[in-house]
């Protein structure tokens, strides 16, 4: 199904900001928020996981139920899970399509990355503070 | 120890009535801060870097020295052709100042997080004008509260008790029941849920309904169908009447406006409402700004180039075209060959196809913590953490400039002596 693909700010999203390697951030920003009716429609349940297309990519996503946000669109925390499926456009203003992309979702049984493997898809190399000689 | 009157470093807000206990080298505890700001000033030893790291050239990292790391980032943006030197908003006005001289001498660009945020609101502005006041103002004279695309109870959440709906007025008698709280936005958030007045808009309407309520308050209701973008008329007019009638307005708006489509015309046609009002009665505009000091990036910028944010420097003078020299549009062509970021984390905030490039040319961060954005640069300096254990100045969201204490001593070098000491370097090679 396609819907609007909105991302915006959320205090637990903000707590992890500065802690951002911690499972709470990964646990914070890789919601997907979604009007029940329309996770009937993809005969989804909270906690169930939801790929996400767009135009860089894809992502995994768990589904979260939420009555304030509007049948066709979803929203989901600022953060790289997001920003995963983003292009570069800007349409000449420096702003990406943080609120305007449309995506199309559907169910799946892969599991929700760690935000370590989505830097390595992109080409990252992973740190580990502890595992240090 | 017990530190009183310290600034909460975490939001544009910049609450500074934030009281700390420290035990040695530790915060034991926090009081008056807001969760976000609790968070950041309690775990603040965590996850911070020992100190630098560089890639190892076989898959992985080492550990390296201030001198070595210093070395090897004056050395990458001497190397380039085209050095983007991103981030800025949460570090001190002192480093913010060092990063615009280097990026001169370097012929690169320099670009705040505010390309990402509220961009679009300073393109407006610069179009119409900002009828803005400081908070205090706001706090002791606004009986009218708007916010409109934001959600202050997550993102800056003491801004209603610091400035507006739960705040005491020194001109209202009692603040709380004679503020009107109006919110619109596109979900009911949870700041809606308190509002006197909750307007839910269709995605992308935030345009047209402005232009309804220019229009109604202008006395040209006639010309308004009786819905637009999912709002009635009827309640249209009821803003319009509150708005009209406020002894004192003030409105607030966020990055739902900027982001939306639309872009910076959604924020010109709120100031061009706001303007409308102004014939009636009093009205100020104010955009909640996210990082403590992006704010202060755009101060800066502005006294030094007479640009607030994407100013290129290849031309020899300060060049400035947000959608040409704004870092997204810069990463996502693939344009720039090496990247200097301080105190920002696009590896968070920005688009995959920007962090694809960030990824593949030399690109040097510092931040004080090991951040999303660590993996995918190639040396890592960390730093004082400002208002924690650096010192320095931030500008809070309404432009008001505050000195940021330091409580701490943890031994890391400022940003402001670590941009200073690559900046040594490069005037060694390029002489000014
Ligand atoms: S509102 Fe902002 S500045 Fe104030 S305590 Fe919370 S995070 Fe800190």
């Amino acid at each position: 199904m396609r819907f609007l693909f909105n991302t915006g700010r959320t205090v637990a999203q903000g707590i992890g900001l500065d802690r951002k390697s911690g499972t709470e951030y990964a646990g914070a920003t890789s919601r997907c928020m979604m009007n029940p009716v329309d996770m009937m429609d993809l005969d989804v349940e909270s906690g169930d996981h939801l790929v996400v297309r767009g135009p860089a990519g894809e992502v995994v996503l768990s589904v979260v139920p939420a009555e304030g946000t509007p049948r066709g669109m979803v929203f989901v925390p600022l953060g790289p899970y997001a920003n995963h499926v983003l292009g570069g456009e800007t349409h000449g203003t420096g702003m990406p399509d943080f609120k305007t992309q449309t995506v199309e979702i559907e169910p799946t049984e892969r599991e929700v990355p760690t935000v370590t493997e989505l830097m390595e898809e992109i080409g990252g190399v992973a740190y580990e503070q502890g595992a240090r000689p | 120890m017990i530190y009183t009157d310290m600034v909460c470093p975490f939001c544009g807000c910049l609450c500074d009535d934030v009281v700390i206990e420290t035990e040695g080298d530790r915060v034991v505890r926090v009081d008056n801060a807001c969760t976000l700001g609790t968070h950041k000033l309690m775990t603040t030893r965590k996850d911070r870097l020992k100190g630098p790291i560089m890639r190892d050239g076989a898959g992985g990292w080492r550990d390296a020295s201030y001198e070595e790391a210093i070395e090897y980032a004056a050395g990458v943006l001497l190397d380039a052709d085209r050095p983007l030197l991103y981030g800025w908003s949460s570090t001190q006005g002192e480093a913010q100042g060092l990063g615009v001289s280097m990026a001169e001498l370097l012929g690169g660009v320099i670009d705040s997080t505010t390309s990402v945020c509220h961009g679009p609101s300073i393109l407006a502005i610069q179009e119409v004008g900002h009828p803005g006041c400081t908070l205090g103002q706001v706090k002791n004279r606004a009986d009218v509260i708007v916010y409109w695309g934001c959600n202050p109870t997550e993102a800056h959440p003491r801004h209603m008790s610091r400035y507006t709906t739960y705040a005491d007025g020194f001109f209202l008698q009692n603040s709380f029941r004679e503020r009107k709280l109006i919110v619109v936005d596109i979900r009911k958030t949870e700041t809606a849920s308190i509002a006197d007045e909750f307007v839910q808009i269709k995605p992308g309407g935030d345009y047209a309904v402005f232009s309804a309520l220019r229009a109604i308050v202008r006395g040209r209701g006639a010309v308004v169908p009786p819905t637009v973008a999912g709002v009635t008329k009827e309640q249209l007019e009821k803003i319009a009447e509150i708005c009209k009638s406020a002894k004192f307005g003030a409105f607030f708006f966020g990055v739902g406006l900027t982001m939306a489509p639309g872009r910076y015309k959604n924020v010109r046609n709120a100031i061009e409402l706001v303007d409308e009002l102004n014939r009636h009665t009093k009205w100020t505009l104010t955009p909640l700004r996210g990082h403590y000091n992006v704010y202060g990036s755009n101060e800066v910028f502005t006294w030094m180039t007479g640009y607030p944010y994407a100013v290129d420097f290849s031309r020899q003078i300060a060049f400035y075209n947000p959608g040409e020299t704004t870092s997204v549009d810069i990463l996502a062509r693939k344009e720039c060959d090496a990247c200097l970021i301080v105190a920002s984390d696009p590896g968070a905030h920005f688009p995959r196809k920007c962090l694809e490039h960030l990824a593949s040319i030399p690109t040097v961060l510092i931040d004080p913590a090991q951040t999303v954005t660590t993996p995918l640069c190639r040396c890592q300096i960390p730093t004082a953490v400002t208002g924690i254990d650096a010192s320095g100045t931030a500008y809070r969201m309404d432009g008001v400039p505050i000195h940021m204490k330091a409580f701490l001593d943890l031994g890391y070098p400022t940003d402001t002596e670590i941009v200073g000491r690559i900046f040594e370097k490069v005037k060694e090679v390029r002489h000014p």
